[in-house]
This record gives C-alpha cells, structure tokens and sequence, in this order.
C-alpha cells in the first residue's frame, strides 16, 4: 500500500473513533455555545492526534507532511460533519498569511499553535458594503497617527468574526492614489477597543455566521502591518492563493445523487414510481454524470499532486459547478416530495436535507467567489479573453464615479 | 481510478495531433458533405501507417495490445480535426466482439483489423432503438435474415458484429458482408458511411445468446461510447478554442467581442463543460474492463455529448453570421457533434442505462 493510503486509513480509524463524540448525529440540537465548544474540542483533539496542521512547517506546530496528505484528510473527514467550519478561514486564509507576513515570528509562531489547538480563532476582514467582488473598491479608512495607524469604517460578510480573537484586515490608506494602490495590509486584536461585531442573521437556518464589523478610532502599532504601506491588494491575492488545494465535494456541499436515488425510490409521480419516470431518470442521470467529471477531475488532481506535477486549473470548477447542480437538485427534490416537502427544520444538515441544502444554496454561489466572478476568471486566466471594460482603471480611487 | 498520461501515452497524444494537423484538409472534408457513400481514405492511409489500426489489437494477432486509453488519445486528435473513420470505433468493437474467441474468426479478423486491412461494422440498433430487447433481425441454422438501419460504417465494412434473435432470445453474431445487399443513406455526415443492411439468408456464426449476449452487446457499445466520448471531446475542445480565437479577434463596438460578459460567460461554462467530459472519459478508459465501467462509460457519453453538442451552437453562436456559412466549416463539427450523439446510443439510452446501474435494473 502507497504511503498516503496508509494516512489515508490511520486518518479513517481516527475519525471513526472521535465521531460518537464530534459526529453530526453528536452535534444535534447543540445551542451555538454548545456548537462552537464541540468544535473547539474537537480541533484540540485533531492537534493532539497530530491532524491539524498536516502540511505545515513542524517549526508552527504543523506536521510537515505534503498539501496532497491534507486533501486526503479533508475528503475522510468531510463525510462524518464535524465542527469544522469555525476553523477555515482561521486555519486556512488569516493564520498562514500572518506566518508569511508577520514581523514579529516568536509571537506569529505562538498564534498558529493557539490557532492549531482551537483556542484562538482567526477571521478575514476583506468584504465591505461597498466592495466584494471588487475588493479593491473598499473604503475602510486607515490613517497614520502618532508612529502607529487609525482605523476606521465597516466590514461585512465576515464569517466567524463574533469568535474571532484576531482578524487580518485591509484598509484604504490613500484614497488620493490609483484604487489598487491604495491599500494596506494589517492584523487586528478583535477586542480592542472600538471593534464592533454584530452577526448578520440570514435567511438559511442554522447559526449565524457572517457579521458587520465596525471600527471606530481602532489602533494599530506599525508593528501589525503586514504588506508595504500601499501594497495591500497584492498580499490580498497572495492569501486567497494560500489555500490552493483543499477538499471539493462534487455534490456542493449538499445532498449526494445517492440521497435523491433513494428519495425517488420511495416517492410516486401521479401513482406511478418516480424512479421509473423519465424527467426523474433524466435528472439523476445528468446529476450523476456530471459530478462523477468533477470527482475524476480531483482524483486526477490529487494523482498529478502525489507525482509531483501541478494539477490543472480545471479545479476551479468545482464550487461554480457543484453549488448550482446542488441548488436546482434541491428544488426537484422538494418537488418530488411535494406537500411533505414543506416542512422546515431549521437545525437540519444542508449535506442530507434537502430543504435546508436548498435555502442555504445561494451563500454558496455567492461565498468565496461569486459564480460570475468565477466565470471572469476561467475566461481571463484559462481561456485568455480580454478584460471587461474598466473605467475605475487608472483613476485616483476619490475620482472614481460612486 | 483516473490516471495521470505517462509519457508514452503523452507521445501518442502530441503524435496523432500533429499528423492530423498536417494532413486534413477542410476542402476535401467538405466536398464528402455533397457525396454519398464516400469517406476520408487519406485519414485510414495515416491510421494505418501510424499503426492506430494495430493499436488495440491483442500482439499475438499482430497487435500492439494497448486499450481504450491509448485509442482514446487518437479518437480525440481525430474528433479535434473533424477527420477521422468511422472504422476508429466500429474496428475497436470488432476486436471487442472476437478478442475472446480461439476460433477460426478471431485468427481470421484480428489480423486482418491490426493491418486495417479490413472493416468492420457493429450492427446493434433497429428503429430508433438501440439495443431493442428482441430484434426483428434473425438468426437460424448458420443463417441471419432481416434489415438494420442506417448502419455506422456499413457502406464499406467487411463483416459486422449484428445484434439478432435467435430462437426468441437476443444474439450476438458475426456476418461477413460479402454479398450482403447495402443501400447508402444520404447523411448530412456522409462521411460516417452509414448504410441499411439487408441480411437475405446471409451465412453468420453465433458470438453469444440471451443474457451473455445482452451483456457483451453492452460492454461492446460501452467500449464504443468511450472511444467515441474522446472524439467528442477532441472536437468539443477544438471549438472551444477556434471560438476563443474569433473573440479575441473579432472587434464591435469598439473592443474585442470576447470582452463581453455574454460572450466571455458562453465560453467560460463551455470550458467546463469540455474539462468534465474529458475527465470521465479518462476514468472510463482507466477502469476498462473493470466493475463500474458501464457506469463510468454512460457518465462519460453523456457528458461527452453534452460538450460538444453545446460548443457547436455556441461557436458557431459567437462567430455570428460567418459562423453559418459553408466555407467556415463550423458545420462539420456541428454535423459531428450530431452524428456522433446518435451512433453508440443517444443520450436518452445512456441515461436510462445509468440508472439501471445506480438505482438497480429492476426500477
């Protein structure tokens, strides 16, 4: 047996064996105090069963193993629903671009290890009203004062942020220069005063997760910069290219074909069996087909990642691809369900209920990327297709038509 | 499984493109549109001299005993230039349906399949059926009568593999077509050489009965719908990127039309579209032969179709009113793209065969 698939079966007889304690059916009925100490929980175990950190340097607590080794983990993983989700953005975007970028190492080396055992948690503060898409369109203000910094304005869509004990932030420090240049990169104390979170309630169930975070007069020392002074965007695009391979569920973090196939089987259409009528056939089929490429595309991924190849851009499809399949599935399935598809529980899983998959399907076509966003990005940067056009290009960002 | 190409599976590739982009000839591909009965020889010249023809055949019949994977590789250079045989797939069904055998047949065909001597034809389909339960084609006492339609390759074909009844069960059988009564069928791909087959007492051999039979005759098309599904893919692509090209190029409204969300989008999703159907057209062919490989086929074939029936409207789309005339030659892969939706059984038949496997035969 390869090596990885021994991690691959060490990391399966591990999960089996915390999932009584940490599993979906475990975390049923948690309040969101509940919910977050399981999750902390069990990432402290993750660390001590030396599962956290898995492609990271031994020097940060990590385990030193290949990217290839934590994909393989995340697809194990990713079945049993554990509380996970506190620790993506944490462990994934904001702690890994403070080990780049962080001035001070002793103290960036103690955070990854408090971040790594669950005790600290990290969010990324990027999304304004007035920016998401166009992160460059931000308008958080940062000023110098005194040898230090002043911030001042508002954050959304930051997931996780009423947890968070530190956050990595970017802010306008010169909105007299070109829009892109203007910016500046920073860590923040979540805590300090003048932070304000207050969480977004949204329309999917489940506990809120997304937040408006205000700041008003915030200090930071210089010491908490993290990118030149006007060189902000590009360690932005540095942290989003941080996380380049993670696991992809090719049913977009919804319910598998398997669940539907089993739905119809147990549901009519007009006193005939549903699995036997065409439109229902033509769906599963279609469904089925379709996430099968996206899951050969990963393998395919992950076989060029174990022989030490660069695995294809063609993995950007997967969360445009999935989500959307996912969504439409979801609607056809409470179709089928019809009157009994009515009933909502808001604390159902989006991985095995279909109503709750559906209503929190838009967050995913939205999150992490847009759908359209995404579809810019394969034309410019796979196909070579031009730029849209771009009147805020070349313009000072205070003359730029709001 | 999946797999990543080795370098000689990387070298076939590169190899097959390059030959074909220095051979085929759009006039000439378009001049078979306008005649029937007629096909690309100079394609079969350089599959034979290239020994694609030999390529899957076992070596002990002459053969260089690869699979799918390497046939594959050709069948998407092949679908990429619009050239190619209908004999690419059908040849590959043949050595499917004989390489089994010990008899005289195989020792006879296979040989004969390495060299491209000769063709073969899969005869499965009856009406709009592709593989009807019992079919109206016969088959007693060493005889097969009866008429398959519109068969691919079946103008030129030296024996054909026929999905028959024999004795109230479904058979599979081997017919030389020596003799065998063809009529062309003006095709709006004529190069596809179908032709109706009018068996009349036409001597056969047994293959396989009843159950063996239907699960041969599926596996063969299954072999089939994979080669094909790298065609597909070959010339899904190959739109992609012609249409790519035009947008960069084509300028309205004072830009390049490609920077149009409208247009970038078309192609962004057709992009997806190509790299999911490559991706299960490359598993399939790696699980050859192996559990799950009807089910992988059906994913690919479906996918397969899908991408290229879609990159022909929009490239043409995207091109505009050049896109729809005779000299731009889009219509050949639009003509393709349908040609080879039908042949190896239409979507509708894989997706019910797909379901058959997920869901159980008996839903």
């Amino acid at each position: 047996m390869s090596e990885i698939e021994t991690f691959r079966q060490r990391a399966r007889a591990w999960l089996e064996s915390v999932a009584p304690a940490f599993g979906k059916d475990a975390l049923k009925g948690l309040s969101e105090a509940e919910h977050l100490a399981a999750g902390r929980a069990y990432q402290a175990a993750k660390f001590a069963a030396g599962f956290a950190g898995i492609h990271w340097d031994p020097e940060l607590g990590g385990q030193g193993l290949t990217p290839l080794h934590k994909v393989v983990f995340e697809q194990e993983e990713m079945g049993f629903g554990m509380p996970i989700a506190y620790f993506g953005v944490s462990l994934g975007i904001s702690v890994p671009v403070v080990l780049r970028f962080a001035q001070d190492r002793a103290w960036a080396r103690e955070r990854a290890i408090a971040a790594l055992r669950g005790d600290e948690i990290w969010c990324q503060l990027f999304s304004e009203p007035s920016g998401g898409s166009d992160l460059a369109g931000l308008r958080t203000k940062v000023e110098t004062e005194g040898n230090g910094w002043k911030l001042n304005g508002q954050k959304l869509w930051t997931t996780f942020a009423q947890h968070s004990d530190y956050g990595v932030i970017i802010a306008r420090n010169d909105p007299k220069a070109l829009k892109h240049k203007g910016l500046t990169f920073f860590w923040l104390d979540m805590k300090a005063p003048g932070v304000e979170v207050r969480p977004i309630k949204l329309a999917a169930a489940g506990h809120d997760h997304v937040n408006e975070v205000f700041f008003d007069d915030v200090r930071l020392d210089d010491g908490q910069r993290l990118s030149p002074v006007g060189g902000g965007f590009a360690t932005a695009m540095a942290t989003l290219m941080i996380e380049r391979y993670s696991a992809s569920d090719p049913a977009g973090f919804g319910p598998t074909t398997a669940t539907f196939v089993d739905l119809a089987k147990i549901s009519e259409i007009n006193g005939r069996p549903a699995i036997a009528d065409g439109r229902i056939r033509s769906a599963i089929a279609r469904s089925h087909a379709m996430r099968a490429g996206l899951e050969a595309i990963t393998t395919r991924a992950m076989r060029m990642m174990a022989a030490g190849m660069e695995p294809g851009p063609e993995g950007a499809l997967n969360k445009l691809v999935s989500v959307r399949s996912r969504q439409k599935l979801s609607e056809l399935a409470i179709d089928l369900m019809g009157q009994l598809g009515l009933a909502w529980d808001p604390l159902a899983s989006s991985k095995d209920d279909w109503v709750a998959s559906w209503l929190a399907a838009p967050t995913g076509r939205i999150a992490g990327g847009a759908d359209e966003m995404l579809l810019n990005t394969i034309a410019e940067k796979i196909l070579g297709l031009p730029q849209d056009h771009r009147p805020d290009k070349g313009v000072p960002f205070d003359q730029i038509p709001a | 499984m999946s797999i990543v190409y080795d370098e000689q599976q990387q070298a076939i590739a590169r190899e097959s493109r390059r030959v074909l982009d220095a051979r085929v000839d759009k006039a000439r591909l378009l001049g078979l549109l306008e005649r029937t009965g007629e096909w690309d020889r100079t394609f079969w010249d350089t599959a034979i001299e290239q020994g694609w023809t030999a390529l899957a055949v076992p070596e002990a019949q002459g053969g260089l005993g690869l699979g799918l994977i390497e046939l594959g590789l050709v069948a998407q250079a092949s679908g990429a230039a619009t050239a190619g045989a209908p004999f690419l797939t059908s040849n590959y069904g043949a050595i499917r349906a004989l390489a089994g055998l010990d008899g005289e047949a195989a020792s006879h065909w296979l040989p004969k399949l390495a060299s491209g001597e000769a063709l073969a034809a899969i005869a499965s389909a009856e009406g709009n059926a592709v593989l009807p339960s019992l079919p109206t084609v016969t088959f007693a006492d060493g005889r097969l009568s009866g008429t398959k339609p519109a068969v691919t390759a079946g103008l030129s074909a030296h024996f054909a593999v026929v999905w028959a009844s024999h004795g109230g069960e479904p058979a599979l059988v081997l017919a030389t077509l020596d003799g065998v009564a063809r009529r062309a069928v003006d095709s709006f791909d004529n190069a596809r050489l179908f032709a109706d087959l009018d068996f009349a007492d036409s001597p056969a051999s047994l293959l396989a009965t009843g159950d063996a039979a239907r699960i041969l005759a599926l596996d063969i098309l299954a072999r089939q719908a994979v080669v094909t599904a790298h065609e597909q893919v070959g010339g899904a692509e190959a739109l992609l990127f012609i249409a790519r090209d035009y947008a960069n190029e084509r300028k309205a409204f004072g830009q390049p039309i490609g920077a149009f969300q409208s247009v970038k989008h078309r192609l962004a999703e057709l992009y997806g579209l190509v790299e999911i159907a490559r991706a299960n057209a490359i598993h399939a062919a790696s699980i050859e032969g192996q559990p799950g490989f009807v089910a992988a086929a059906a994913a690919a074939r479906l996918t397969a179709t899908e991408a290229y029936d879609t990159a022909a409207r929009d490239a043409v789309q995207v091109h505009g009113g050049i896109g729809t005339t005779w000299e731009s030659g889009l219509h050949l892969h639009m003509r393709r793209a349908r040609s080879l939706a039908i042949e190896q059984g239409n979507m509708l038949f894989w997706e019910d065969i797909l379901v058959d496997e997920l869901a159980g035969a008996s839903a």
